[in-house]
């Protein structure tokens, strides 16, 4: 999973809380959604224009660099992958579905060997047929250097993965990867290191979209990327600033059933500031009136704004996506060696000023649990310890007494200096709550670059910032894996088991649970594994933001899913 | 010695002195981000790159050689270009190469140039509004001194040197497109794709950028202006019952006018190098938002660039106020 | 001479020969200009309101960094509840959406901030500014050269970039103020060095200073006695320019988000978290922008009316209109 944003570049970086207004407006990060009926859904309507106002660039066009939710937004419209999500509203929306494979695979017995058969009928923009070997050579080539960027698991879980370099002249070694067979046409079979019954989930990524190895031109194949996709890519301008589409004439409807594709042309301007695209939005006139963003959630200020209007209102989509905002613990570092001092900390906390902080009741759910409160990551609510909206600073008290702290302590928090999640204004408010409570926090604030680097090395983790962390795709493996599991603590480079925790039995839980392929099954273990695991009062789950977003007047058919809780491109319609 | 010769000798002092700041500023620009935290090549990679993956990254982009090697290689780069390989070829980067981006493997140059017309059109689009501004204020001030129009003028004159850019151009942004809807909230449309549009939604950072600038010229223009109204031609016309508004108009202006010019031809350098606040704030995708965007990312080839360019933008204007202001001025020796 | 020395304010016209006019002169002179009666007694509410910030919130019953969640309303956004963004009896200026933190503490605390960087930067640049300049006209060739060159990279510096660089560098337990103040000081010193140049390369062809020099004064004795003085009226007319100027840049780095760190408060930042809610939550926008404008605005006034103070030619001449002396170099 990757932190800031689901749709990540490939550095998702910020030296400088630069972004002008940024944060201000609207976090531009991951991002909104909602199962709702904005626009007013009636009859779709083939045709049109439809314009994208964002705030990041689509930068990095390329399916062996995109760091995506099943597959992205507008990625999805030109990369086909082997699976991908259910194109439907809510917690229909966090199904894994068949795309390019005529099913989501066959594992083999013990879920090392995952086998998929093409749809017949499967063509390039060209017109060429797409074949199995397509997609090998997709996703040997997300292992070069030079295309970089996408997730790990890959290299986690692929037979060699770990030391493969690529198909290209520059890395080291063999050029294929012999555990990613192709025994004919249709069919491509891949071997893992270790049972994986999330395999399906995986193959959403864009990095299983299928490339032709004759059209690869290394780093500058994002430039025009072979569509298999409904979309083909007319012109890219600067680097995924501008991204115009128009429509694939071999692409068909028959041989895909979870894009609509209505509009004829999809016009993506990314590099306008997000106070502008919402106001754009809201006054929806011109081009605008046929507008929607992929990536600017409505702010605080928007929403008292929009309070006011009902017609604006209407046109208001509400998502979710698994995300989990966090207090997080290095027990390594005194005193937060003593479960006392956190469970301490768990008590006192005051969740209203936390969410007030950054937006109001209407941005942000309370959370109690790591795992984000939906059926598919296997949410199993639990609160233990109990503090309800504004902290339980007596039960505190009474928990540092017992740790040897009667008379209160002082503690630092470290948080970024960038407007937002893990801004100064949350950290000030888990600092006013904790104060009721009689522990003093000091507060040190790091610029965004040195505020990551600080929180991802092992040696030198903080011992409690505000950290946060969302899902790959919606189930636990994803979501409690890299932040519990012993044997991901990564020493030199990103760690995001900040507690370090390395526990025999967590991990053989962790093990047992994503080797089952009965997702069902799995997930309500790893709601079980996530509540056990809060007993030990290693993080003080904070929020779960909520998605507001807005669209133009013109625009029908908004689906948002749990998975993404970003309306999907895909669905959309233009009046 | 004869008068040409000193003009080539000035020439070319100018130049070896301008190619060593620009040198200079290269080194400390180098230095400087060699400490600015952030890993490059693990941001290249991703967050979620493993340590060998990163090792990979920071060879392939060369970031594994000494800081001073790297600075050698970007030098020659300049001088006679570079190659690199983008996976299936070998890319050649013609001198004057300015290195790849870290982050999106274009090259340097090529992101620059995208990022001209953008940074063009606002800066000569403020340039007009600035002089017609500034200079019609001022002449007006000058024209109506000690009565309270000057009062009024030179209040808002004031009023706007004080005002910073960002709060400037976000009440315009506020007042013109929420709240009176005279204008669509721009978007940057190039100029070859479609001029009107491009004019329609430049109009309101030209706005911005020219208002935020015209302070400062209507005061140099009021008081160049008085200056040669008191000199003793002017007075000899007076004398002869030649109009103020006349004497204004027709014979201080011409007056006022050098150090307008050269002090336009410094500013025209300093916007040319990216009016960073304006471009962040319209969302142009000009120099400006290029230089943002990669300091915030730690990519070094783009920063150094853009720093480069903007350098030798500011150096050539200086020289051209320079030389501007010396054939309109007699006090200003070449030397 | 350059363009920009022509440019520069108060350059290009050396003082009057002798020493400069007496302070008591000078402050006669600004007592006379109602504008500059105003500014100067805004400037000193101000000062004094900064200075005092702690009593002033005291008598309120706030301080800047107390949250009130009762105050806000959770559901849209956070808007503060009641008129004009929640402004009370005790709560003399409303209060901060989403946070309820009280606005008049966080104002006048952020006047400390803008203030202090802001003078501080000034005395720094002044130092630098004039001892570089002054180096380059007094020493030999090599040294003019050198540190002239040096000015030019100065002036040419996008200084936004660099202070942004150099603020990521520095060890993050670095007293922020001390570094935006040791950052703007140590970037924009380039102006008052160049004018302090060519002030002093004009001063030295005058009478007087010749005179001195023949007399036997040392080199030290004849900056000391006869040049500072001279280049004072100069200098102070620059730096009351460049006061308001570090005002709006210390603004701008806060609004960008790499001015001192919150919570601490600082009226760039409130700004940059405040320009959405100019819809929803007007006076929020208005109170830190309206107070960065007055002051800016007073800072140029009163500097404008120094300036004229400092140089009575200047005044006469815009009343009379008589003829001027033209100095040429």
């Amino acid at each position: 999973m990757r932190e800031p944003r689901p749709f990540a570049q490939r550095a998702a970086v910020a030296a400088v809380s630069l972004v002008l207004l940024g944060g201000v407006a609207a976090c531009s990060g991951p991002q909104d959604g909602g199962a709702s009926s904005g626009g007013g859904d009636g009859k779709a309507a083939k045709g049109g224009k439809l314009t994208v106002l964002n705030s990041e660039a689509q930068s990095d066009f390329d399916p062996a660099r995109l760091y995506t939710s099943g597959g992205g937004n507008i990625p999805s419209l030109v990369f086909r992958t082997l699976t991908t999500r259910n194109r439907a509203a809510g917690a229909a929306g966090t199904k894994v579905v068949p795309d390019l494979a005529t099913g989501l695979g066959t594992p083999s017995k013990n879920a090392t060997v995952w086998t998929y058969t093409l749809k017949k009928g499967l063509k390039f923009e060209d017109g060429s047929a797409i074949t199995s070997a397509d997609i090998k050579y997709g996703v040997e080539r997300s292992f070069a250097a030079e295309l970089s960027g996408g997730a790990p698991y890959l290299r986690d879980w692929l037979i060699g993965g770990d030391t493969y370099q690529g198909p290209y002249k520059s890395g080291k070694g063999k050029k294929t990867l012999d555990s990613i067979e192709t025994p004919d046409d249709r069919t491509i079979v891949f071997k893992l290191k270790k049972p994986v019954g999330d395999f399906p989930y995986l193959a959403t990524q864009t990095q299983f979209a299928p490339v032709p190895r004759d059209k690869d031109t290394g780093t500058t194949y994002e430039k025009h990327p072979i569509s298999s996709g409904p979309y083909e890519v007319v012109k890219n301008t600067n680097d995924g600033e501008r991204l115009q589409l128009k429509r694939n004439t071999h692409w068909s409807q028959k041989v895909d059933d979870q894009r609509k594709a209505y509009p004829d042309t999809i016009d993506v301007r990314s590099g306008l500031d997000p106070a502008v695209i919402n106001q754009r939005l809201s006054t929806s006139s011109g081009d605008d009136t046929a507008a929607i963003t992929t990536d600017t959630n409505l702010g605080p200020a928007e929403l008292a704004q929009i309070g006011q209007d009902k017609a604006l209102k209407s046109r208001v989509g509400i998502g979710h996506f698994g995300y989990t905002d966090y207090l997080a613990f290095n027990p390594k570092v005194k005193p937060f060696d003593r479960p006392g001092v956190r469970r301490a900390i768990s008590y006192a906390i005051g969740r209203s000023s936390v969410i007030n902080a950054v937006g109001g009741s209407s941005l942000a759910e309370p959370a109690t649990t790591f795992l984000p409160n939906q059926k598919a990551f296997g949410y199993t609510p639990y609160d233990h310890f109990p503090a309800g909206g504004n902290g339980n600073p007596a039960k505190a008290k009474e928990e540092l007494r017992k740790a040897g702290y009667p008379d209160g302590l002082t503690v630092t928090l470290t948080h970024s200096t960038a407007e937002g999640e893990m801004g100064p204004k949350v950290a000030a408010a888990v600092q006013q709550s904790l104060a009721k409570a009689g522990i003093t926090v000091k507060l040190k604030g790091l610029e965004t670059n040195a505020y990551n680097e600080k929180r991802w090395d092992t040696d030198d983790t903080p011992g409690f910032f505000l950290s946060r962390w969302g899902a790959d795709w919606p189930a636990g493996y994803p979501f409690l894996a890299p932040i519990f599991d012993g044997r991901q603590i990564v020493k030199d480079g990103a760690n995001f088991n900040h507690a370090q925790l390395d526990d025999p039995a967590v991990n053989k839980e962790i093990d047992e649970i994503s080797g089952l392929t009965d997702l069902d099954a799995a997930a309500e273990r790893w709601g079980a594994l996530d509540k056990k695991i809060g007993e030990r009062a290693l993080t003080v789950p904070l929020f779960h933001p909520v998605y507001q977003r807005l669209v133009g007047k013109n625009i029908q058919h908004v689906v948002i899913s749990d998975w993404t809780g970003v309306l999907d491109i895909s669905q959309v319609a233009v009046k | 010695m004869t008068e040409r010769f000193t003009g080539l000798r000035f020439a070319a002092k100018r130049l070896v002195g301008a190619v060593t700041v620009l040198l200079v500023l290269s080194v400390v620009l180098y230095a400087l981000f060699y400490l600015v935290p952030g890993d490059p090549a693990q941001l290249a990679c991703g967050e979620r790159c493993n340590p060998a993956q990163v090792a990979q990254v920071r060879g392939q982009l060369g970031l594994d050689e000494p800081a001073y090697a790297q600075y050698l290689h970007f030098l020659q780069g300049v001088f006679a270009g570079r190659d690199y390989s983008t996976g299936t070829s070998l890319q050649h980067c013609a001198a004057p190469c300015l290195g790849l981006s870290h982050q999106n493997d274009q090259q340097v140059t090529a992101l620059i140039v995208a990022g001209l017309p953008a940074t063009t059109s606002l800066a000569i689009g403020a340039l007009v509004v600035w002089l017609a501004l500034g200079v019609g204020t001022g002449l007006l001030s000058a024209l109506r001194r000690g009565g309270v129009t000057e009062r009024v003028l030179t209040v808002l004159t004031l009023a706007g040197t004080g005002t910073p850019v960002f709060i400037l151009g976000l009440l315009l942004l506020m007042a013109v497109c929420a709240y009176l809807r005279w204008l669509p909230f721009p978007s940057y449309v190039p100029l070859s794709q479609d001029p009107e549009q491009w004019a329609w939604n430049m109009l309101l950072p030209w706005l911005t950028l020219g208002l935020f600038e015209s302070a400062k010229y209507a005061r140099l223009t009021r008081s160049a202006t008085l200056e040669v109204l008191a000199e003793d031609h002017i007075r000899t016309f007076r004398a002869y019952g030649v109009s103020e508004r006349a004497l204004v108009t027709r014979h201080a202006l011409r007056g006022a006018l050098p150090p307008v010019i050269a002090l336009s031809a410094l500013d025209l350098g300093q916007v040319m190098g990216g009016a960073m606040l304006t471009e962040q704030l319209f969302g142009l995708p000009g120099l400006g938002r290029l230089l943002v965007d990669s300091v915030r990312s730690v990519d070094l080839p783009v920063v150094v660039g853009v720093v480069l360019v903007i350098g030798t933008a500011v150096v050539i204007a200086n020289a051209v106020a320079d030389v501007l202001y010396a054939l309109a001025d007699r006090r200003v020796v070449l030397s | 001479m350059a363009v920009q020395d022509v440019l520069a304010p108060g350059a290009g016209d050396p003082p009057a020969p002798g020493p400069a006019a007496g302070a008591r002169g000078v402050w006669r002179r600004l007592r006379t200009r109602p504008s500059a009666v105003v500014a100067g007694a805004v400037l000193a509410a101000l000062l004094l309101a900064a200075l005092a910030a702690p009593l002033l919130t005291a008598v309120s019953g706030q301080d800047p960094y107390t949250y009130h969640d009762e105050l806000v309303n959770s559901a849209s956004g956070g808007a503060p509840h009641g008129a004009f963004g929640g402004i009370s009896g005790t709560h003399w200026l409303g209060v901060e959406p989403g946070t309820g933190r009280d606005l008049f503490a966080r104002l006048v605390y952020g006047a400390r901030v803008s203030l202090l960087v802001a003078a501080g930067a000034l005395l720094l640049q002044v130092l630098i500014g004039v001892s570089v300049g002054l180096a380059a006209a007094l020493g030999n060739r090599w040294a003019d050269q050198v540190l002239s060159r040096i000015t030019d990279v100065m002036v040419a510096l996008p200084m936004l970039v660099l202070a942004i660089a150099l603020t990521t560098v520095v060890p993050e337990d670095f007293p922020r103020p001390l570094l935006l103040i040791l950052v703007m000081g140590a970037l924009n010193w380039g102006g008052t060095s160049r004018l302090v140049r060519a002030q002093t390369l004009t001063l030295r062809r005058l009478d007087f200073v010749a005179a001195a020099r023949l007399g036997g004064s040392g080199p030290l004795r004849v900056v000391r006695r006869e040049m500072l003085p001279s280049l004072a009226a100069p200098v102070i007319t620059h730096a009351a320019i460049l006061l308001p100027s570090n005002i709006v840049l210390e603004a701008s780095l806060s609004f960008l988000g790499i001015g001192v760190k919150p919570p601490t408060p600082a009226w760039g930042q409130m700004l940059s978290t405040a320009t959405t809610w100019f819809r929803a939550d007007p006076m929020y926008v208005l109170l830190p922008s309206g107070l960065l404008f007055v002051t800016v605005l007073a800072f140029t006034v009163l500097g404008d009316a120094v300036r004229t103070a400092l140089d009575p030619r200047e005044a006469s001449r815009l009343r009379v209109g008589t003829r001027k002396e033209k100095t040429r170099d």
